[in-house]
């Protein structure tokens, strides 16, 4: 990694933490917590799994990984963005990662933490395949 | 990055994603739902619903009218009044139901004693056991198309107006 790219991953780190903690505090109410970890957990072990895979593909690291999972916990929470603007949720709306149906499945969200987990050491376990010999 | 340095990392966000969980966990309230999936869902006809909605009071719910039932304790029935009439709910008949009597608010207040309009509304007990706090929606054909605990809804009227929009 040059200096240039080094920079850029670290503002890009910055970024991302300052962006989450926002959409954490745009989650009105201390009830209304949980949607945000339902909805983050999901969002970010797609995007690990999706991160796996291209690296797996492309035999090295996605660059900028946390904007990955920004994004990933920005599809999925997209409907509650839409209810912020007025818009309630529809059953319609589970194409954004499950946006409905993820918050009812047993454990909830224990069980996503752990899926959570689980992308991680996913994708952690393909950077430690490609990490070269030696 | 070596392989203990990757490890490293997935410890680090055990640790701190459970630990923020459990703190989320542990700062929810007594008049908080048990299960967090069901407070403030955000959309209509969950569980059991749509229902037939009982009558409130003699003209609440009426035919053709959408309504939206408030269910409040006595301590915090000023604070909802006070919100009501900052932010009137717009285009629906409002009452709010108390487990005891508890003064005027603008709206028709209905003293619930013995909790039976709560049951017949399907409205879940708060952590604490007591009467929920929180609101039904009732659409134009007189069905619930909405419930929720809801401890904050004099902050959170906005929302009632979202899900009455969508009935």
């Amino acid at each position: 990694m040059t200096g240039v790219e080094r920079s850029v991953a670290r503002w890009a780190a910055v970024v991302v933490v300052l962006v989450e903690a926002g959409l954490f505090a745009s989650y009105r109410g201390h009830d209304a917590r949980f949607h945000w970890f339902t909805h983050f957990f999901v969002g970010a072990s797609a995007a690990l799994v999706a991160m796996g895979v291209v690296a797996l593909r492309t035999r090295r690291p996605v660059p900028l990984p946390l904007l990955w999972v920004l994004l990933g916990h920005l599809y999925a929470m997209a409907p509650d963005l839409a209810f912020t603007g007025g818009v309630a949720h529809s059953r319609w709306m589970d194409v954004f990662l499950g946006h409905i149906a993820t918050h009812f499945v047993p454990g909830r969200n224990l069980l996503w933490y752990a899926v959570f987990l689980a992308s991680l050491g996913f994708y952690l376990a393909v950077l430690d395949h490609l990490r070269p010999a030696g | 990055m070596t392989r203990r340095r990757l490890v490293a990392v997935w410890l680090a966000a055990a640790l701190a994603f459970g630990a923020a969980l459990a703190v989320a966990q542990g700062t929810r309230g007594p008049l908080d739902d048990p299960d967090p999936a069901l407070q403030r869902p955000g959309f209509l006809d969950q569980g059991d619903l749509p229902a037939a909605a009982p009558p409130v009071t003699a003209g609440v719910p009426a035919a053709g009218q959408r309504a939206v039932v408030f269910f409040e304790r006595p301590a915090m029935l000023a604070e909802l009044c006070r919100a009501l009439r900052r932010q009137p709910v717009a285009r629906a008949d409002v009452v709010v139901v108390v487990p005891a009597a508890a003064g005027g608010c603008g709206v028709p207040v209905v003293v619930d004693a013995g909790g039976a309009l709560r049951r017949a509304y399907g409205l879940r007990s708060p952590r604490d056991g007591g009467p929920g706090v929180g609101y039904a929606v009732v659409d134009r054909g007189g069905r619930i198309r909405y419930r929720t605990l809801d401890p904050s809804v004099a902050a959170n009227l906005h929302e009632v107006e979202t899900i009455l929009d969508a009935t």
